[in-house]
């Protein structure tokens, strides 16, 4: 187990330096071929030459490799690698601290994910079940219908139309009807409000995470029919087990690894869904930072963002590894491969 | 496994909700009606700093209108400056060397004086080239500034940095007196002290600049409280504030979008914005609401938006009949009333008519939409050259893209010239490094209310230079001479006439001008727009229900 956990960590870290040499790479050719942000520091100023310069010094974009397409712009990448060895994750490239920044946005997408991961495991685990146990019946129809309905709805129309039909009448009806210093009414605000975090994301969260609930439902309700059908739910019957033993430990738990690494895989792909959240609700959050940070070529900014959350998912997918160890003896962790 | 992977869901769903309910009631943390008087507006994500010689964005701007006083002020009704720190701006011979007295017993919010040095400490740090700021360039018409900057090399890296810190055209005289002397004359000098980047700095801001780009040290009604940086800023009036423009509510709170006002349109409407203004979709039906359009002000802008010809390059454009051809054949009107849904006016000058002193509508000749007349224009300029399209570029923003769609649509439809849209993400350097071909979308804000701040950027110094790569000797001698005339209101004359040779030569094409406009809340009174900036007044703002 141990040397397992140790190669994946390794096989991790070589992961990580690659995503961060590849977007390197990418933000300086971007730089390269479509000029210099400092221009942009200026908008419809004409700059001087000297103006342009101190700026380019002042963003850390003055090293001449960045007017050279194709260099490779080798050391202001070491000299970063460099600045993180030493745990400084470096400024974006207005002077604000990367780490400041991730401080505050990071937190509210965490809350925002983990309101989306228990919506998805709530909705998948029940109605997924549900329509495995009674495979054929109205409700299995169901569920299943509304998981394409689910997936037909866009995520970015569910929230527009929640925010712009549906949340003024009920924050409005909330006041009234639970007064205006009670929860009500702010899990029905329109925006996300950084002094009351958890309670403003709640809605946002449940959306997200209902968008993303279908394939869950699915993925579900196939590996628990693949289970039923199985040797050992026969096996477990004929030895005369109940049935609510023989679906919680022999069903459940065993169509519960795909649905792990579902959560796993998911995860990255979330940050998708979060960008779009984010934005239309104004939650300050990564989603948002690191979409605004590619638009403004942002360096130090994007590669600070991308090498947490590549750290953050290489974690997630170990752990995900070890899960299924936990959920399947079965699955070895390889301590003699 | 199924026991604990049911625990989990279940732990993680009750924490869910035991944090949100963690506290009794919201109320705990934000006082909803015995706190203090709170006006709630909006600002975009992006607002990095609020040091005033670094902002140069609408936003910040708008925050450290409450937080700092300049020199002078600008009267909302005619935009012209008065005194306000400021005793006293005299202009000596020929507008070459101002004397400034500034009002004594002022200070800062942390107690330092705001005298002579707080200006001249402040001026000098951002006039310094090696600093880097947004707001570096306006101290270019001071004397010494060419020898604050860094020295660039061929490929435009620093060689070496500037030779001096401090402005050598800069006297303190006394406590109370500064002298200014220009690098060439200018009699709209006191117009431009009111500028943000001219504010005063105290100097504990100075001995930690990054510390004070985040909690401002002012002189102003409002003081910094806490920044949350993109996500809400709190400003609460100073108690020690000496002078009369303060208003009588007690706190501004700006929460921070991430795409600008519209997107707290719904926050508006539930009520936990006081000011704000709908997006396209819902602009009729905020217009349209019997209740909500008593709560409206409007006013034109000041921002104009244009065409540029890339007059560096070889083209048709290189022609002026050309250049009115396609101007008339710009339906200005038709595209922003069916665009804009009456959020712009069309425009047919440089200089923003009635905005600023010296703006007048109409003085572009060209500027009205006639089919017949481009027509013949073409014609005599000889016509386009066949199976080739006209480029028109701009930057990756939607709704530009619809207009300069339009604006194509119409002058393919007139001319018979077909166009192509390039729209480029990277605009601004694209633009700065002459890069484009044909025609290019641009767009001037002013900095502040004179009619010389419309033109003197046209003034490129040399042909093949520039945005536009457009040169006139008339033009820029004209500048010279108004620059050194001996009062404002010559000197805006002739300003005119300057404007008056760039429509005669015609570089480049106004198309709209901007549009302000806010709803408030039933609680406001008194909402009025600043006519340059377009700003709802916040020092004007009467909370009426405390």
């Amino acid at each position: 187990m141990t040397r397992y956990i140790a190669r994946r960590l390794l096989q991790g870290a070589g992961t990580l330096l690659l995503v961060m040499f590849v977007l390197h790479l990418l933000t300086t050719v971007a730089i390269q071929l479509n000029g210099n942000p400092a221009q942009a520091f200026f908008g419809d100023k004409v700059a001087t030459p000297a103006q342009v310069a101190a700026v380019e010094e002042r963003f850390g974009l003055d090293d001449p490799c960045f007017d050279q397409p194709g260099n490779p712009c080798l050391g202001p990448f070491a000299e970063r690698l460099g600045q993180y060895a030493r745990g400084d994750l470096g400024t974006n490239l207005r002077g604000r601290e990367v780490a400041d920044i991730v401080g505050a946005a990071a937190p509210n997408t965490l809350r925002l994910f983990c309101v989306v991961v228990v919506t998805w495991l709530a909705l998948g685990m029940v109605l997924g079940s549900v329509a495995a146990r009674w495979r054929g019946s109205a409700g299995d129809h169901g569920i299943r219908l509304t998981s394409v309905l689910i997936d037909a709805f866009p995520v970015f129309v569910l929230l527009i139309v929640y925010r712009y039909v549906v949340a003024v009448p009920l924050n409005r009806w909330s006041k009234e009807t639970f007064g205006e210093d009670s929860w009500p009414p702010y899990w029905f605000r329109p925006s996300f409000d950084p002094a009351h975090p958890w309670a403003t994301v709640l809605v946002p969260g449940i959306l997200l995470g209902l968008a993303g609930s279908a394939a869950f439902i699915r993925l579900v309700r196939a590996s628990q029919l693949e289970s039923y059908a199985g040797e050992h739910v026969r096996t477990a019957r004929s030895k005369g087990l109940s049935e609510p033993r023989v679906v919680v430990h022999h069903v459940v738990r065993n169509s519960s690894v795909p649905v792990v690494t579902a959560v796993g895989l998911t995860f990255a792909e979330a940050l998708g869904g979060a960008v779009i959240t984010e934005g239309l609700m104004n939650i300050y959050g990564m989603g948002g930072v690191l979409w605004e940070a590619v638009r403004n070529d942002d360096v130090g900014l994007v590669l600070g963002i991308v090498t947490l959350l590549t750290t953050v998912t290489v974690l997630v997918m170990i752990a995900v590894d070890i899960a299924y160890a936990l959920l399947d003896p079965r699955i070895r962790l390889g301590t003699d491969d | 496994m199924a026991q604990i992977t049911s625990r989990i869901t279940a732990t993680a769903g009750v924490a869910a909700v035991a944090l949100t309910l963690a506290a009794c009631s919201p109320s705990d943390v934000e006082g909803a009606t015995d706190g203090p008087v709170t006006v709630e507006t909006w600002i975009s994500q992006d607002m990095e700093t609020l040091f005033p010689g670094d902002a140069g964005s609408y936003d910040n701007i708008s925050v450290l209108d409450v937080v700092y006083d300049g020199l002078v002020r600008y009267d909302p009704e005619t935009t012209e400056p008065y005194n306000y720190v400021a005793e006293s701006i005299e202009p000596g011979a020929e507008n070459l060397v101002w004397t400034i007295t500034i009002k004594p017993g002022l200070t800062f919010q942390n107690g330092e004086p705001v005298d002579a040095e707080a200006f001249a400490r402040a001026w000098n740090y951002t006039a310094d080239g090696d600093n880097g700021l947004y707001s570096n360039y306006f101290f270019s018409i001071i004397e010494g500034y060419d020898d604050m900057q860094p020295e660039t090399g061929d490929d435009g890296e620093i060689v070496a940095p500037g030779a001096v810190d401090e402005l050598a055209g800069l006297e303190v005289v006394d406590d109370l007196t500064l002298r200014v002397t220009l690098n060439k004359p200018f009699a709209g000098f006191a117009t431009v002290l009111g500028y943000t980047g001219f504010f005063p700095v105290a100097q504990e801001c100075l001995d930690d600049v990054e510390a004070c780009a985040t909690e401002p040290i002012g002189n102003g009604p409002f003081q910094v409280t806490e920044w949350t940086q993109s996500q809400e800023l709190t400003a609460e009036k100073w108690a020690d504030y000496p002078l009369d423009e303060t208003p009588d509510y007690d706190a501004i709170h700006w929460t921070e979008y991430a795409t600008g006002e519209t997107s707290s349109w719904a926050d508006f409407q539930a009520g936990q914005l006081d000011l704000s203004f709908p997006p396209t979709a819902e602009v009729e039906a905020a217009r349209n609401d019997p209740e909500l359009s008593q709560r409206y002000v409007e006013r034109p802008g000041s921002a104009l938006t244009y065409l540029g010809f890339s007059l560096y390059d070889d083209g048709p454009w290189q022609n002026v009949e050309f250049r009115k051809a396609i101007s008339m054949a710009i339906d200005r009107e038709g595209i922003i009333s069916s665009l804009g849904s009456g959020s712009a006016t069309p425009a047919d000058s440089w200089v923003v008519p009635g905005g600023v002193p010296g703006g007048e509508a109409g003085t572009c000749e060209w500027c009205t939409y006639d089919p017949d007349a481009a027509e013949e224009a073409l014609r005599r300029a000889g016509g386009w050259p066949e199976g080739e399209k006209l480029q028109i570029s701009l930057g990756d923003d939607a709704a530009e893209v619809e207009y300069f769609t339009a604006i194509g649509n119409s002058i393919e439809t007139v001319l018979g010239i077909p166009y192509e849209l390039n729209i480029d993400p990277d605009y601004f350097s694209t633009r700065a490094a002459q890069g484009y071909d044909g025609m290019f979308r641009n767009n001037w804000f002013p900095d502040y209310p004179l009619n010389e701040n419309y033109l003197s950027f046209y003034a490129s110094g040399e042909p093949g230079a520039g945005h536009f790569g457009w040169y006139s000797k008339a033009f820029e001698d004209k500048l010279d001479e108004a620059a050194q005339a001996p009062t404002l209101d010559e000197s805006i004359d002739l300003y005119q006439e300057a404007e008056g040779i760039l429509a005669e030569e015609f570089p480049t094409i106004p198309f709209r001008w901007s549009f302000s406009a806010t709803y408030y809340s039933e609680r406001l009174d008194n909402v009025v727009l600043n006519p340059f900036s377009g700003a709802p007044m916040l020092r004007a703002v009467e909370v009426t229900d405390a």
